[in-house]
């Protein structure tokens, strides 16, 4: 069964203007362990259709099952569980609440998820121990740089123990060699617990990378519909 | 827990911003605390000069008494009654008065006044009579008479002076009766002064041919809570004639007073919050509009809009009560010091004397004050922290994610 499986999904943005149709009838499927990037230039829909996926923004029409769940049929509050329960993210500007340490941050995901002071301070622990950053635990993001920053973020983002991380351009604000140590330690993540990555991006560095890459044209995929 | 150290952790974000409205808070509340304990000072002062000069906690009168003010009309088996009283142990120590309406005369001028024939030494344990004489001594001879200085001031006489009293009796007849001036005292109230004098009960009793009419007695208190209690045993083990009133009862212009300053007080403080509110919200909003990114985070990642919400008031209660905590400290801190210390307004006795108030002021704080204010402090956060915190739960997180910081 796909972890996430996108059914004759479309979205329009009703301007006031005139309508703008932003995805057209999309069907995907996405197995679990997939590293896969959707490409594709500026507006052809890749963050429409993250979001969409990531369960913040709702589909004009056609349905979204990630782990079989149907989360278009979804209220609001059971699908705010199931994105603090089911989904990882990693934004482009980091996005870590700066008032709060590296270790904070991570924690306040499994804060969300009612774990007490110990299981929290031991998972965050370990995650940060993973992502390299044991010895940045009490610094906050304004003292880290960008690439620690990212590995912050993708800590956070395994801190529940998601299905999947929706990574939305998580290389457009790193250089080159940050860019490349992030990609490594997405890689190695995707290969020691089968996480699944589902990346938006134009980063050729992130394409190269990416197992499957499907690519967005006027809202529709052009190609890499398929695993 | 962690859910507070996030929110105390949010108000110092912005630390410029947030010792803004620190400051505002704790100094409005310094001030409004310091003029509440001034405006309580006042009134207590007041009370307690008047229950000093003569008010007493509890009198007693007959009831014909209370209504004509005539010389017969006074408590009968005065000794009985005194034993009742003197069984209560509330009751700290009590005097008696004769009080008979007439002239007092100089040589050249007449005034009307309340002759008030007393005990000299059950008296000292009442009011502050003897306490008050500013010349001369208190009445320790026959024949003597002690008169206020406004009083002294109008007919124009010194100590040794002479003064004409005189009076209906108790067959209706005038008595006319020389004094000599022993001593001329002076309170807080300018009134009292002009309108009152002082004899022995024996010269009294002598001049009536009888012993003189108790028309008055009047008991002080050893706690004020008690004070209603004791009254109504009082009243329910004296005969119905006698009608047994406590100071609130006799003055109930004072107890107004009390009420209205009570409630000015609160007012006062809640229009100092009223204003703070604004400021607060303002803050807040500003700070919502610095973290919408945030916001869109959390709610992204799984944060209910409830939570959210509760952070937000969380923060406005910190802000608030972090100032408020400040500014409380302070104004306890100056009433403190000038309840020992003492305001004098002696440049404005004058004044202040019409109404009876002290000129020296000793600012005070009922400890009920901290309570309603922490309740108003609470409501001012909440209300403040409102539209803020709808602001920042109404915002899409697609959205507020995309929003540069």
């Amino acid at each position: 069964m796909p972890i996430i499986e996108i059914q004759n999904v479309s979205k329009i943005y009703n301007t006031r203007v005139i309508p703008v149709q932003a995805l057209k009838d999309i069907d995907l499927s996405i197995e679990q362990g997939e590293f896969s990037a959707v490409v594709g230039p500026s507006g052809s829909g890749k963050t429409t259709l993250l979001n969409i996926i990531g369960g913040l923004d709702a589909a004009t029409q056609g349905t979204v099952i990630l782990s079989g769940n149907n989360i278009t049929t979804m209220n609001e509050g059971a699908l705010i569980d199931f994105r603090l329960h089911h989904i990882g993210f990693v934004f482009q500007a980091y996005n870590l609440i700066p008032v709060l340490t590296a270790l904070e941050n991570v924690e306040f995901i499994l804060f969300l998820q009612k774990l007490n002071k110990k299981e929290r301070t031991d998972r965050a622990m370990e995650l940060l121990k993973r992502v390299g950053l044991q010895d940045r635990a009490d610094r906050k993001p304004a003292e880290l740089s960008g690439g620690q920053q990212q590995r912050v973020a993708v800590a956070r983002a395994l801190a529940s123990h998601p299905d999947f991380i929706l990574a939305d351009e998580p290389t457009a604000n790193l250089d080159s060699h940050t860019a490349e140590s992030l990609l490594d330690l997405m890689e190695d993540l995707n290969k020691e617990y089968g996480m699944t990555f589902l990346f938006s991006t134009h980063d050729p560095r992130v394409i190269h990378r990416a197992y499957r890459v499907i690519t967005l044209e006027d809202g529709m995929i052009a190609s890499g519909k398929n695993s | 827990m962690m859910m507070l150290i996030f929110a105390w952790k949010n108000i110092w974000r912005n630390k410029k911003r947030s010792f803004i409205i620190l400051a505002a808070t704790a100094i409005g509340l310094a001030a409004g605390i310091f003029s509440v304990g001034l405006m309580t000072g006042m009134y207590d002062s007041m009370v307690d000069s008047a229950i000093n000069r003569g008010l007493g906690n509890i009198q007693l009168h007959t009831t014909a008494y209370k209504r004509d003010q005539l010389i017969r009309q006074y408590l009968p088996n005065i000794d009985s009654v005194v034993q009742v009283i003197k069984k209560y142990p509330d009751v700290k120590s009590y005097t008696t008065h004769s009080i008979i309406e007439g002239m007092a005369s100089s040589a050249t001028i007449a005034s009307g006044v309340s002759i008030v024939a007393i005990d000299p030494e059950l008296e000292k344990s009442v009011t502050a009579v003897s306490k008050s004489i500013v010349e001369g001594t208190y009445l320790e001879k026959p024949n003597s008479i002690i008169i206020g200085k406004k009083l002294a001031d109008k007919l124009k006489i010194k100590l040794r002076s002479r003064v004409v009293l005189s009076f209906a009796g108790m067959d209706g007849n005038i008595i006319y009766a020389a004094f000599r001036v022993a001593g001329i005292f002076k309170t807080d109230a300018s009134l009292f002064d002009g309108m009152n004098v002082f004899i022995l009960q024996n010269d009294l009793s002598t001049l009536l041919g009888t012993q003189a009419p108790i028309h008055e007695i009047i008991l002080r208190t050893h706690n004020s809570l008690l004070l209603e209690q004791t009254k109504n045993e009082l009243q329910h083990q004296l005969p119905s004639s006698i009608l047994v009133e406590s100071w609130r009862d006799i003055s109930p212009d004072m107890k107004l007073t009390a009420d209205i300053t009570d409630l000015t007080n609160m007012i006062f403080l809640g229009m100092i919050l009223f204003a703070l509110l604004f400021g607060l919200t303002n803050t807040l909003m500003m700070s919502v509009l610095d973290r919408v990114r945030d916001f869109g985070v959390l709610l992204a990642v799984g944060m209910y809009r409830r939570r959210l919400f509760s952070m937000i008031i969380l923060e406005s209660l910190f802000l608030s009560f972090t100032g408020g905590i400040v500014g409380v400290l302070i104004g306890w801190g100056l009433v403190q010091y000038f309840k020992t210390q003492g305001i004098d307004l002696s440049v404005v006795s004058k004044g202040l004397s019409a109404y009876g108030i002290p000129s020296m002021l000793y600012p005070y704080i009922r400890s009920n004050v901290y309570g309603e204010l922490t309740v108003m402090m609470i409501a001012t956060s909440i209300i403040a922290a409102m539209y803020p915190a709808i602001k920042a739960v109404r915002l899409k997180p697609v959205d507020a994610i995309r929003t540069i910081a």
